[in-house]
């Protein structure tokens, strides 16, 4: 008998979102709209590259989070790359969402372990 | 999930009763995470009762009343009822005062949130003020400096009782400070309060038709004290005789009387308006004609529900220059004019800033609405859930 070869790829998308500046109630809007985009086309796995957030304010924070929200209802997740600046972290940590959302280095978007 | 609420709720009367009714109107649209909601309430005056409308699509809710102001036994009550509910959480919205306006009674029904946690169920404070940040003669608690002191040592080991919660909730970043600070805390949170109104796309209208509409908005008479108010009014009448004063809201439970003894006392005063409690359904109005909201305060014990009130609004507002409320204004993204507290002629100015100058009084409201829209009540109640999964998960 012949040999069979059935053959199964595995993709998994990524969007990664790299944010540079600041992150507050003004700005916040602009990444709802492009986050709501990529959900609507079906995407549901998210890193925010926050590296180069200069601050970070509670209606930023909340723009991630809806995100991390509708995201995990689809079975996805949002992971974090940590953000230098101490005025971006701050409300990370007192609002305990470094504890909620997966934090990661930057080499670990793609996913390891092949 | 099914979580039990300790809480005032309309047509209770009692603090954070408004709060409340919002965070669980937005709680109830969360099928996908609440299965039930169990509201832990106190007793209404005269017989009155409880109701809510259980509409399909919305989670159903349950009032099972337990607790009274002023009771000494509200702990070991509402402990008996977290028992027959079983929820998988119990989350306590309270502030200081909550139970009782008297101490002994006050500090004793704080201790619920510790004995629901003994009895075995997880826990979750939300806590709307703390004592380190209370001016205790101003919100009638302290009489004299010794007895302030008594109850400010009552104080601090109610705070330790409230910090054995799983989790304890604050909706002031320094809030957070001063409770890992002083008490080694390590369960504390930042959740901030959120606005009442869903998101919207349009921008209200800032400045509305007809003369200047002066507004403040609260349960006077502790440390929101609209005397200021009304002599800053009265100096500015002579550039604007036609702006109104509103005085929207009631006396706080522990000063009876209070906007009475104002009225008489200013009576002098022309087109000054007492409205009385507003109805959930008057909000709009209220804020809609107003020109500026006032935040008439002496000191604060918490965020302000009424900032983000004016803020969904695109209101301007005008603020006393107080720690806590500025570092709020700064922290959340909102603006305005700033007075020297308790001092007229500074709350005078700041007013006139605002309403003898439309392009700022638009540029302050357009700030507010968008700070305000940038985190809405029905988003601080997933932040919530999410948190409540995350302590389900231990």
């Amino acid at each position: 008998m012949p040999l069979q070869i059935q053959t199964i790829e595995h993709m998994i998308r990524i969007m990664v979102i790299t944010l540079d500046g600041r992150l507050d109630a003004f700005e916040a809007p602009a990444l709802r709209q492009k986050c709501d985009k990529f959900l609507a086309d079906g995407l549901i796995h998210f890193v925010f590259d926050l590296t180069e957030v200069t601050m970070l304010d509670s209606a930023g924070l909340a723009a991630m989070v809806s995100v991390l929200k509708r995201a995990r209802l689809k079975n996805g997740d949002v992971r974090l790359i940590w953000p230098r600046a101490e005025a971006a972290s701050r409300i990370l940590k007192l609002t305990r969402f470094d504890q909620v959302f997966i934090s990661i280095e930057a080499s670990q978007v793609i996913p390891q372990g092949f | 999930m099914k979580i039990a609420i300790v809480t005032t709720h309309p047509p209770g009367k009692g603090s954070l009763n408004e709060y409340g009714f919002h965070f669980i109107r937005f709680l109830r649209t969360k099928i996908e995470s609440v299965s039930e909601i169990v509201l832990l309430v106190d007793e209404l005056p005269g017989g009155e009762k409880y109701s809510i409308e259980q509409e399909p699509g919305l989670i159903p809710v349950t009032f099972k009343v337990c607790w009274k102001f002023g009771a000494w036994n509200n702990a070991l009550r509402i402990r008996k009822a977290v028992r027959e509910s079983n929820p998988d959480i119990v989350l306590f919205n309270i502030q200081f005062a909550s139970f009782a306006g008297g101490k002994a009674a006050a500090a004793l029904g704080l201790l619920a949130p510790w004995l629901v946690r003994q009895a075995g169920f997880k826990t979750v404070v939300l806590l709307h003020n703390i004592m380190e940040t209370v001016n205790l003669k101003q919100a009638g608690f302290g009489s004299n400096p010794l007895m302030e002191n008594v109850v400010r040592q009552f104080g601090n080991m109610v705070t330790r009782f409230i910090l054995h919660a799983d989790l304890v909730a604050v909706t002031i970043p320094k809030y957070v400070e001063i409770l890992e600070s002083k008490y080694g805390a390590n369960n504390v949170l930042l959740a901030p309060h959120g606005s009442f109104t869903e998101p919207s796309s349009e921008m209200p209208e800032a400045v509305p038709a007809g003369p200047p509409n002066i507004m403040t908005f609260g349960k006077f008479g502790t440390y929101k004290k609209v005397e200021v108010l009304v002599e800053a009014f009265e100096r500015l009448l002579p550039a604007h005789p036609q702006a109104r004063l509103v005085i929207a809201g009631t006396d706080n439970p522990n000063v009876k009387g209070y906007l009475e003894g104002v009225r008489q006392k200013y009576a002098r005063v022309p087109n000054m308006h007492f409205t009385g409690y507003v109805n959930e359904e008057d909000v709009p109005r209220i804020f809609g004609d107003s020109w500026a909201v006032v935040f008439p305060y002496t000191s604060t014990t918490g965020s302000s529900g009424v900032l983000h009130q004016a803020g969904a609004f695109g209101k301007a507002v005008v603020l006393p220059k107080l720690g806590d409320l500025e570092q709020l204004v700064v922290e959340e993204g909102y603006d305005g004019e700033f007075f020297e507290p308790e001092n007229p002629h500074s709350l005078a100015d700041a007013i006139c800033r605002v309403i003898d100058n439309p392009e700022r009084m638009l540029e302050i409201g357009s700030k507010n609405y968008l700070a305000a829209n940038g985190l809405p009540i029905t988003e601080v109640v997933d932040w919530y859930i999410i948190h409540f999964e995350q302590l389900l998960k231990k």
